[in-house]
């Protein structure tokens, strides 16, 4: 694989959010993402999974420049994109392109398919005449699978597979290098969600594209992605080549996460449901209120029960270390 | 009376009218299923075969009119079997030739009013619902404890308040929310999605309702909750006895849970029978739609050699204009020369495969 | 069994769901009943702006005072002062069209920039927006109306400015509501995301494509709400004054000599306020239902 494309460093992103009836006087801190690193490499899906609220696609919006970052680095192309006002970055908003999770998201709802595909490309390429717009159309639709008789439809007279390719098709029509696939097909049936993912990774090699690519389905994710980075409440928690973190799980949410797949559960997540019957998310059985200094995951965790509620656990944050070569795990007590 | 089955469906068709293209949506186009007492019947199909439409029709919740609904529905009671949707001929006339259905009553005030004559002591107390969506289908300006105990005292004989609630912390026990007494209070919103999907099969277990509808209970929710989730309806059953109707999209949902499968395709039922046969092949044969849904699963498995994903080509089946042949014709890999003038012009029957087995295939019609 | 399959269903072969079509039909009764009465209100301003009054508005027949519709010469009577009732409806037609349109300019432009304001760039303006809406919303609009008129004059230019800011804040709702349900579903964020500029996000595809059928109907209706206001100034005497002629003063006339039995006088300017009134809110009614669709209970 080539060198880092896309490279983050310690990114940050707290909202402050008012509280209950009194909003405006009790302000609470969400640290969304905090602290996330990893690199994406050229050609390259890197696949970044974790529960829904685990900030993933807060990440996805911060690389877009869609949200301002409390603090980190993002390095696009050796450029920091961070302290980069809105006008300087527009010329590069075509080389980073996001396909968000709604499949009507991209699309205006009043604007037929044509429309809405004929002005990016215009809005990139000025100097383009109709005949060559709808030339570029037509190839757009042609790389995407869809029919030519689509354009002068409007998006609600498209099925949920036709929205996401012409959603895609939007997307490519700014010539990207780099996509952030907020679940792409997580509206979409498996038989459609299959079409979608052969697109994706087709257009990969034609156009060699990088993705990060964001789910909550670990299967999809196994298969698509070359390396993986799983996050649970603003933190990457592991991260590794996609196949050795499905297979040989060094945290014990990743661990959790993986197991809940087979029909048997192994015996690390029963375990879980028995030290613990706190059947919520994340967001719930974890309270920012108190001081957050330790690991995250300790209160629901298997191996600190099972240690005995180790010092470690709750007093300091563990942080990514090595595991095997280009495999970081953020625990005190890796399986 | 202990051999009928607990919900007998026979020919259902809801259709709508869609006015932009003037035009019946055949959202459900003859159904035929039955439901045996303490069966788990499971029902797959891509979104928009129809699923949750045939389940709200049973349940007389269509809405939206002019919904045209014809069939029977049994619903097999205590000592008599009644039909949920009977008195429809008033409503609908069907032309005596062929069977079309002519027109419908122009107010929906008898429409209504015959609904709830036939739902009266069934819908809630007989049949629960679980809808995909609990937080919007849970009253967002009532707590979850209030909701619970007023399906009790109206549904079983808990009828004083202290019992009610009682009673209603025990359900919320059996669905394992943690401090139900903390719970008992919250809102709806107040609930992550898991926790909110607990409760409202808690709403729908205090009713101890005979049949349970479940309609995507675990679709949207994250891995590590879906699993718990469905741990949970396992063990319901189990403990309950409570009969069934698992909808969903998802396979490995379906294949976990259920007994019996229905694989549904553009508002009409491809094949059915025991999960064995439907998703294990146990007979060797197995419809073509219901194939290509298994291979389409993501796993190692049924990738190819070029890094791709089996999926089925072409879209979902537009309940509009529905094919004067089988309905998956313009998908089916199965199809071949010697079948392909039947598949393209005519129907196939459901036909018996094996025993319990239905396949609605020309490959199997003749069997 | 099978016949089912081989069936195209068509809407020609169900016929007899007419109660499908009831519901379009009424509402394309109401639009056509308002563009008649649209029309009719367009050529009054033509006919008035270029002169062609069938009577002179001013020449007074005192032979023929509080005369009835019909009277010879007369098509719809005269007034206490016998003069002709027709060209004066007419001419108030041309003094409300110009204010009229001004009225529906500055509650849209004024609406539009507190709306995206407040929508599109959020915390920053919104306090401030929220305020000066509540302001303007918290102030009964005849008693400002009243206070306007008696700071000024009694003119219908200052009537309608008052109108115009008072319905901006219904306006700017529609648009900051229509714009956060859109940025609700990420539509905005993508577009920035493609590289769209700020301004072509706002003018194309919030207000051109998603909200100008809002603005149309607000604009009809408002017109009659307008029309209604105005009247109701003049009526109690604060508004048009004499010899100008408004619909509200006229009937105000005309009411002086109800008890004598004379009714045309004051029914007849009535009328015209009630099926101008009415049109422009079928119209705004039924363009709603149709550009907008029904809500569906
Ligand atoms: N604009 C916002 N204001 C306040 N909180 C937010 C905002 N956006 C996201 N959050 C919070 O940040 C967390 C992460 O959200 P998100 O990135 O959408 O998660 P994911 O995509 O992993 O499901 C959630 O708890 C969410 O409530
Ligand atoms: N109220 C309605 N009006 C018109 N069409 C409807 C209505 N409800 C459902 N449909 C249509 O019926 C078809 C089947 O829907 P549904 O039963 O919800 O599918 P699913 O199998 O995904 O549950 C869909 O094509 C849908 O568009
Ligand atoms: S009947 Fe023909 S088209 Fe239909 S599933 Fe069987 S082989 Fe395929
Ligand atoms: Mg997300
Ligand atoms: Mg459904």
């Amino acid at each position: 694989m080539g060198d880092a494309i896309l490279k983050v460093t310690d990114l940050k992103k707290h909202f402050i959010q008012g509280k209950g009836l009194m909003s405006f006087m009790q302000r609470q801190t969400i640290p969304a993402v905090d602290g996330v690193s990893f690199d994406v490499n050229t050609h390259e899906t890197l696949g970044l999974v974790g529960e829904s609220g685990c900030g993933k696609t807060t990440t996805g919006k911060l690389i877009l420049k869609l949200s301002q970052p409390s603090s980190g680095n993002i390095v696009y192309d050796g450029i920091d994109i961070v302290p980069m006002s809105n006008r300087e970055f527009r010329p590069m908003r075509s080389k980073i392109q996001m396909i968000f999770q709604d499949l009507d998201a991209a699309l205006n709802p009043k604007m037929r398919i044509g429309q809405i595909l004929g002005e990016t490309i215009k809005i990139h390429n000025k100097h383009l005449d109709d005949s060559a717009v709808t030339a570029r159309m037509y190839e757009l639709l042609e790389m995407v699978n869809l029919k030519k008789n689509k354009l002068s439809n409007f998006p609600s007279e498209l099925s949920g597979g036709e929205k996401r390719r012409v959603g895609i098709a939007r997307t490519l029509s700014v010539n990207p290098k780099f996509i952030v696939a907020d679940e792409p097909t997580s509206a979409l049936d498996v038989s459609i969600q299959a079409q979608v993912i052969n697109l994706m990774v087709d257009l990969q090699k034609q156009l060699g594209l990088s993705y990060l690519f964001i789910t909550h389905d670990l299967r999809l994710m196994e298969l698509v992605s070359h390396r993986v980075a799983v996050m649970y409440l603003g933190r990457i928690v592991e991260i590794g080549d996609a196949k050795k973190v499905a297979q040989h799980p060094r945290h014990p949410y990743t661990e959790i996460l993986w197991s809940s797949l087979h029909v048997k559960q192994s015996a690390a997540a029963l375990k879980v449901q028995q030290h613990n019957a706190k059947a919520g998310a994340a967001w719930d059985v974890f309270d920012f209120t108190e001081e957050d200094k330790g690991c995250r995951f300790a209160p629901r965790c298997p191996v600190f029960a099972e240690k005995g509620q180790p010092q470690a656990c709750t007093q300091q944050s563990p942080t990514l270390q090595d595991c095997a070569s280009g495999h970081k795990v953020a625990c005190h007590f890796p399986l | 009376m202990n051999n009928s089955p607990l919900l007998k469906i026979e020919e259902l068709r809801t259709y709508f009218y869609s006015r932009t293209k003037q035009a019946f949506i055949r959202s459900v186009d003859g159904v035929d299923l039955e439901v045996n007492k303490g069966d788990t019947l499971g029902i797959v199909g891509e979104s928009g075969s129809g699923k949750s439409v045939s389940m709200l029709s049973i349940m007389g919740l269509i809405a939206a009119r002019p919904g045209i609904i014809t069939g029977q529905v049994w619903y097999q009671q205590e000592q008599a079997r009644i039909n949920l949707l009977a008195g429809l001929q008033d409503h609908v006339q069907v032309s005596k030739n062929d069977g079309r259905i002519m027109s419908v009553e122009k107010t929906d005030l008898a429409w209504q009013r015959r609904l709830e004559k036939n739902m009266l002591g069934i819908r809630g107390k007989e049949i629960a619902m679980i809808f995909q969506n609990p937080k919007s289908a849970m009253n967002p300006f009532f707590t979850i404890g209030h909701q619970i105990v007023e399906n009790i005292t109206r549904h079983t004989q808990y009828k004083s308040r202290k019992e009610a609630k009682e009673r209603a912390l025990y359900w919320l026990e059996r669905v394992k929310i943690d401090s139900p007494q903390l719970r008992f209070y919250n809102y709806p919103y107040g609930l992550s999605g898991g926790m909110c999907q607990r409760a409202m099969i808690a709403t729908a277990l205090s009713s101890e309702a005979k049949l349970l509808i479940a309609d995507e209970p675990t679709t949207g929710l994250d891995a590590t909750i879906q699993a718990r989730i469905a741990d949970l309806l396992e063990e319901l059953r189990a403990q309950t006895g409570v009969t069934i109707v698992l909808i969903s999209h998802d396979m490995g949902v379906i294949g976990r849970l259920s007994n019996k499968i229905a694989v549904m395709y553009g508002g009409r039922v491809m094949e059915s029978g025991p999960a064995q046969a439907v998703i294990d092949h146990a007979d060797g044969k197995s419809h073509p739609y219901t194939e290509a849904l298994l291979k389409s699963i993501p796993r190692e498995d049924n990738m190819s050699s070029q890094g791709h994903l089996n999926s089925i080509d072409g879209e979902v089946l537009d309940t509009i204009n529905v094919p004067r042949g089988c309905r998956f014709a313009s998908r089916c890999q199965r199809i071949n020369k010697s079948i392909e003038k039947m598949c393209l012009n005519e129907e196939p029957p459901l036909a018996t495969v094996s025993d319990g087995h239905k396949i609605r295939c020309w490959h199997f019609a003749g069997v | 069994m099978t016949q089912y399959a081989q069936t195209q269903t068509t809407v020609s072969e169900y016929s007899e769901l007419s109660i499908l079509q009831r519901t379009d039909k009424r509402d394309i009764a109401y639009v056509v009943y308002g563009i008649v009465i649209l029309l009719m209100v367009v050529c009054a301003y033509l006919m008035a702006i270029f002169g062609w009054l069938p009577h002179d508005p001013e020449e007074m027949q005192l032979e023929l005072m509080l005369a009835g519709p019909g009277a010879p010469g007369h098509l719809l009577g005269t007034d206490f002062m016998g003069r002709d009732t027709l060209p004066r409806l007419i001419l108030v037609i041309k003094a409300y069209f110009v204010p009229g349109l001004m009225y529906i300019a500055v509650a849209i432009l004024l609406g539009g920039i507190f709306g995206i304001l407040s929508g599109y760039y959020g915390n920053k303006y919104e306090t401030v927006v929220t305020y000066i809406t509540n302001i303007i919303d918290s102030f009964p609009r005849l008693i400002l109306m009243l206070l306007v008129v008696a700071a000024f004059k009694p003119d219908i230019y200052y009537i309608m400015m008052v109108l115009g800011v008072t319905n901006a804040p219904l306006v700017s709702q529609l648009i900051k509501g229509k714009i956060s349900m859109l940025r609700q579903k990420n539509f905005v964020e993508s577009a920035i995301a493609l590289g769209i500029p700020d301004a072509r996000i706002i003018f194309k595809h919030i207000l051109w494509f998603n909200c100008r059928s809002y603005l149309i109907i607000q604009a009809t209706l408002g017109m009659g709400e307008a029309i209604l206001l105005e009247s109701a100034l003049s009526y109690l005497g604060f508004g048009v004054q004499e010899p100008t002629p408004s619909w509200g003063n006229m009937v105000q006339q005309g009411a002086n000599y109800l008890l004598q039995g004379q009714l045309w006088s004051s029914t007849i300017p009535a009328m015209a306020i009630m099926f101008t009134v009415l049109g422009f809110y079928l119209l705004g009614d039924g363009l709603n239902n149709m550009l907008e669709g029904k809500r569906q209970s």
